[in-house]
């Protein structure tokens, strides 16, 4: 092993892009915008409407009465600031674990209430041409979309170096 | 060659150093930002739950004043439109019907089951209680199913004769998701034409004056239901709302109450 390559790995910048594989890093990048673009989209509406936020967390079913307003409240603000994190890609390892984790809570809290029967929305609940409105396919699709996200996610801790990001700035 | 070897391992030796030195230096800063970001988060999202509770008990607290609170509202945040008892003292057959403004399925609900459902409580059979809930306002831009269950509220606090043909009416004009919704001056015009007075309504609706309210009765919707319609027969939630179940979950209430069979 040559002399002059060991020392450019061991210096405080950016760790060189491995040659085996190039295209790593530039998916990451895209990880961790659409990562950043889906919290940001789903945690900005939560924050406008905080009460219909915390009814939506209490029709889980999932979180004790006691807890529901904390989680309500705190929810949106969690989703934003990983958003945030991830867009500038500061601790892009952390925030991409922490929103596996969200993602990972969304799944058991959707498989949850399909399997419980519970219908979260307008409509989903009674219908006049006779039984329940089947919510299947919602759930379904809900379930798939997170599922691909948490991928994504996954991926971005395995892979957490990207270009334009501040932890390469910062060197972490 | 001795010196070679020696020169090349204090060059390595050198080099560990400084291998280790930026190792350190990147860990002590990635604890660093770690700390610094975790703190902040932390900070943030306590500051917002503390911050948004105390508006929310802040609104419980005006919901409960005199004159945040409609009258003519029985528990549960019930609006009965009709008695609870048949002439003879008999009690009647309680539908509760949990709706919001917004919602088109409720819409439907009331299109297929509305007109049966007031005959029978014309006919003595049954009692109908509305409770109007405000949960669909991410499906407008303005609102609207707050400021329709601000204004139900209004129409039943100053005109309680008139709720029942308010809420009909807000049901065959009912705005589409997505849009608009009715402004407050129609919603004030349908509660004239339901008999309530314009002025008071649209005064109400201006100051928003039960909107506190709405949020209270939304909230103990929740912790019981998760969608609308939500309707119950003598306490049992039914599963369907097709007209065919629902008169026969009502005959065999009436029939359990001694009650004569709807027709």
């Amino acid at each position: 092993m040559d002399l002059a390559r060991s020392t450019a790995r061991v210096g405080t910048g950016p760790a060189p892009i491995r040659s085996r594989r190039p295209l790593a890093p530039f998916a990451s990048l895209a990880g961790r915008l659409v990562l950043a673009v889906v919290f940001a989209a789903a945690g900005w509406p939560k924050l406008l409407d905080p009460d219909g936020t915390v009814r939506s967390v209490r029709a889980f079913r999932l979180v004790p009465e006691a807890l529901v307003p904390a989680f309500g409240y705190g929810l949106p603000v969690l989703e934003l600031a990983l958003a945030r994190l991830l867009l500038v890609g500061l601790l892009t390892r952390w925030s991409a674990a922490a929103a596996g984790v969200l993602l990972v809570m969304f799944m058991i809290g959707i498989a949850a209430a399909w399997a419980r029967g519970l219908a979260i929305e307008c409509g989903c609940f009674g219908s006049t041409s006779g039984p329940v409105v089947d919510p299947t396919r919602g759930y379904a699709l809900d379930l798939l979309r997170d599922a691909a996200l948490l991928l994504v996610a996954g991926f971005l801790v395995v892979r957490p170096r990207s270009p334009l990001s501040l932890d390469a700035r910062l060197g972490l | 060659m001795t010196n070679a070897r020696t020169v090349k391992s204090a060059r390595e030796k050198a080099a560990e150093m400084r291998a280790e030195a930026a190792r350190k230096e990147t860990r002590r800063r990635s604890i660093l930002v770690t700390v610094v970001v975790a703190v902040v988060l932390v900070v943030a999202v306590g500051v917002t739950v503390v911050v948004r509770q105390a508006q929310h008990d802040d609104a419980v607290a005006a919901a409960q004043a005199p004159a945040g609170t409609p009258r003519n509202v029985g528990a549960n945040f019930g609006i009965a439109t009709g008695p609870a008892t048949t002439s003879a003292g008999k009690p009647r057959v309680v539908v509760d019907m949990y709706e919001d403004f917004q919602c088109p399925i409720c819409k439907e609900f009331e299109a297929a089951d509305g007109a049966a459902l007031k005959s029978w409580q014309q006919a003595g059979i049954v009692q109908l209680v509305y409770h109007p809930v405000a949960f669909l306002d991410r499906e407008s831009t303005t609102n609207y199913s707050t400021r329709a269950l601000d204004a139900a509220a209004s129409v039943q606090d100053s005109s309680p004769g008139s709720f029942q043909a308010f809420h009909d009416l807000l049901y065959t004009n009912q705005p589409a998701e997505g849009s608009d919704g009715l402004t407050d001056a129609k919603l004030a015009d349908l509660a004239a034409q339901a008999g309530a007075d314009r002025a008071t309504v649209a005064s109400d609706l201006g100051a928003q004056r039960f909107q506190a309210w709405t949020v209270q009765a939304t909230d103990a919707f929740s912790q019981k239901y998760t969608g609308t319609p939500t309707v119950l027969v003598d306490g049992k939630q039914q599963q369907s709302m097709d007209p065919a179940s629902l008169k026969a979950a009502v005959a065999a209430a009436a029939a359990a109450k001694g009650l004569p069979a709807p027709k």
